[in-house]
């Protein structure tokens, strides 16, 4: 078989996924070069992580590491974590303070909280001897900026000269979402949680945007109704295809039609202390969780009372890093706290539902790794790429593939 | 025995349990009231209250126990504690104890890996079944758990 042909997307179109675009190295690359480097605004932290001048965050993009600096006047500021002498990487903590310069420990040179060289050692030379040459200009030899944008309380990043408004990237519908979780009040940082999964990054979006998968993998969701698929819920996407909002309220511990037939609902299953499932309302509307995804990096979790950003960093095609970052709002009551550190449970690492997730990704990359000219069906609620007022469906990933073809080429 | 003795049984037994696949039993090493943190060395040292795995009571100690050997979906592994520099203090009626620990992993189809490293920060009390955790804080160095923690440390 030529490569030619091991290119070839199936025949059948979006409601394929060939296994090769996980496993392949020369897809990955170009995945980096013209996803997480093209067009696309990268989810990069939090305000909250970086709340005083001089604070900085060390965060992904794509592969490359980079910074995002309080800078004087409350601006923020981003660059490679990359000193421009001699590419060392500035910083290692996740986050700091770096004063009022940035300063490489190698040879110091030393940026300000823009980026800008200010000076290095030895410039002059020493006695008279060595330094840099006389037309060594500062200005031509800072940081390599990165295009930031700041909405409510969340940061986003671009390599991209070409990426449109952050307002225009997500639409009128997927900013609504945003703005609905993000709503303008200051936000609260409760922790991190991190970890290496074996499987290709694509994988974890994939997952969210599978609305089925919920309603059989997961008995914590199943049996006690949180995320069902015979509750009320609702698939939104953008005209990418790339952005995706499932949207669904809470049912529950019922026999139904749906739960007939989901071997994983557990009708005697009661847990001895049910404070980690006790949500309140918080946001308008019937939505009791909406799970986000923002292309290219980032899972916006909403699910009862627990709030994260899940960040994806690449690692090639068959591992990424999944940063999670807890947060709530600067006004939440101690109980409205406690209440999502509690329902944290189910989430992260080791959540009572997602350990579920990262573990069952990494077996479907193992899937792929022995039989790349397979492929994925995702068939389920038909062939289309309508919105749907259901989750019985895998129209979101058939967007997916189709908005992601189009960005690759494939 | 020694104080350190006693805390070193309380200990290896806690391990077994895990290990041996007995979770089940592992909320009877524990007393009402009771906390059980993992938390990692980052959020730690930050102040920040978020854990990987929190348990305010003996119904959530028995609810998770359940949850890992009846309801989560993991690859089939084993685990391997080891405690070591064990320290202890009795001051009244509560035993404060630290300890390192390491669980290795071991994944079907793979070498045995260090899941990770930590320490316990413990508040023991002394029961007619002998010791017993009031408070039990694992803090894991690695801010990048390889996989997922799919059983209490």
């Amino acid at each position: 078989m030529t490569a030619a042909e091991l290119r070839a997307w199936p025949v059948e179109g979006d409601s394929r996924a060939p296994y090769w675009i996980y496993t392949d190295e020369a897809i990955y690359r170009r995945e980096l070069e013209r996803i997480f480097e093209g067009p696309t605004w990268s989810y990069a932290g939090l305000e909250c992580e970086i709340p005083n001048q001089g604070d900085y965050k060390r965060t992904w993009l794509g592969e490359k590491s980079v910074l995002i600096v309080r800078g004087e006047g409350g601006a923020v500021n981003g660059f490679l974590n990359r000193c421009a002498h001699r590419g060392v990487q500035i910083c290692q903590h996740d986050t700091g303070n770096v004063g009022k310069q940035i300063v490489c420990p190698y040879h110091q040179w030393t940026y300000d909280l823009g980026g800008r060289l200010q000076g290095l050692p030895f410039r002059r030379g020493v006695k008279g001897a060595g330094g840099m040459p006389a037309d060594f200009d500062l200005s031509e030899h800072g940081l390599t900026p990165i295009r930031i944008h700041v909405r409510r309380g969340a940061v986003f990043a671009s390599l991209h000269d070409a990426t449109p408004a952050f307002e225009d990237y997500l639409g009128p519908q997927m900013l609504a979402f945003y703005d609905r979780v993000f709503d303008g009040r200051q936000l609260r940082l409760l922790g991190y949680s991190r970890q290496r999964l074996a499987a290709n990054w694509k994988l974890m979006l994939e997952n969210i945007k599978d609305s089925c998968h919920a309603s059989l993998l997961h008995v914590f969701f199943v049996t006690f109704g949180l995320f069902r698929v015979d509750n009320p819920s609702k698939v939104r996407m953008d005209e990418s295809g790339l952005h995706t909002a499932l949207i669904s309220e809470r049912g529950r511990q019922e026999l139904t039609d749906g739960t007939r037939q989901m071997q994983s609902f557990k009708a005697d299953l009661n847990l001895q202390d049910p404070r980690i499932l006790e949500a309140v309302r918080e946001f308008t509307g019937d939505a009791t969780v909406i799970m986000h995804t923002f292309r290219p990096n980032l899972i916006l979790q909403q699910q009862s009372n627990t709030l994260a950003t899940r960040q994806i960093v690449p690692r090639g095609p068959g591992e990424f890093d999944l940063h999670w970052t807890f947060f709530g709002y600067a006004d939440d009551d101690e109980e409205m706290t406690q209440r999502r550190l509690r329902q944290a449970n189910l989430m992260g690492p080791g959540g009572l539902v997602s350990m579920d997730d990262g573990e069952i990704i990494a077996r479907a990359q193992d899937g792929f790794r022995t039989d790349p000219q397979g492929a994925s069906n995702v068939e389920m609620g038909g062939r289309d790429y309508a919105d749907a007022d259901h989750m019985v469906t895998d129209v979101a990933l058939r967007a997916f593939y189709r908005g992601y073809r189009k960005v690759m080429g494939l | 025995m020694t104080l350190r003795d006693e805390v070193e049984d309380l200990y290896a037994e806690y391990s077994e349990l895990i290990d041996g696949g007995s979770l089940e039993r592992w909320p009877e090493l524990f007393v009402e009231p009771c906390l059980y943190r993992i938390v990692s060395k980052e959020n730690y040292d930050k102040g920040l209250p978020l854990s990987l795995m929190r348990c305010e009571s003996l119904g959530m100690l028995k609810d998770r126990a359940h949850a890992s050997q009846k309801l989560n979906v993991y690859g089939p592994r084993s685990w391997r504690h080891a405690i070591t520099q064990i320290r202890a203090r009795e001051d009244g009626e509560r035993i404060a104890a630290r300890a390192n620990f390491v669980v290795l992993e071991t994944l079907h189809d793979q070498h045995t890996k260090i899941l990770c490293s930590g320490r316990y920060l413990d508040t023991l009390v002394r029961t007619e079944a002998g010791l017993r955790f009031r408070e039990k804080t694992c803090i894991y160095d690695s801010a990048l758990i390889p996989g997922s923690i799919v059983l209490p440390l």
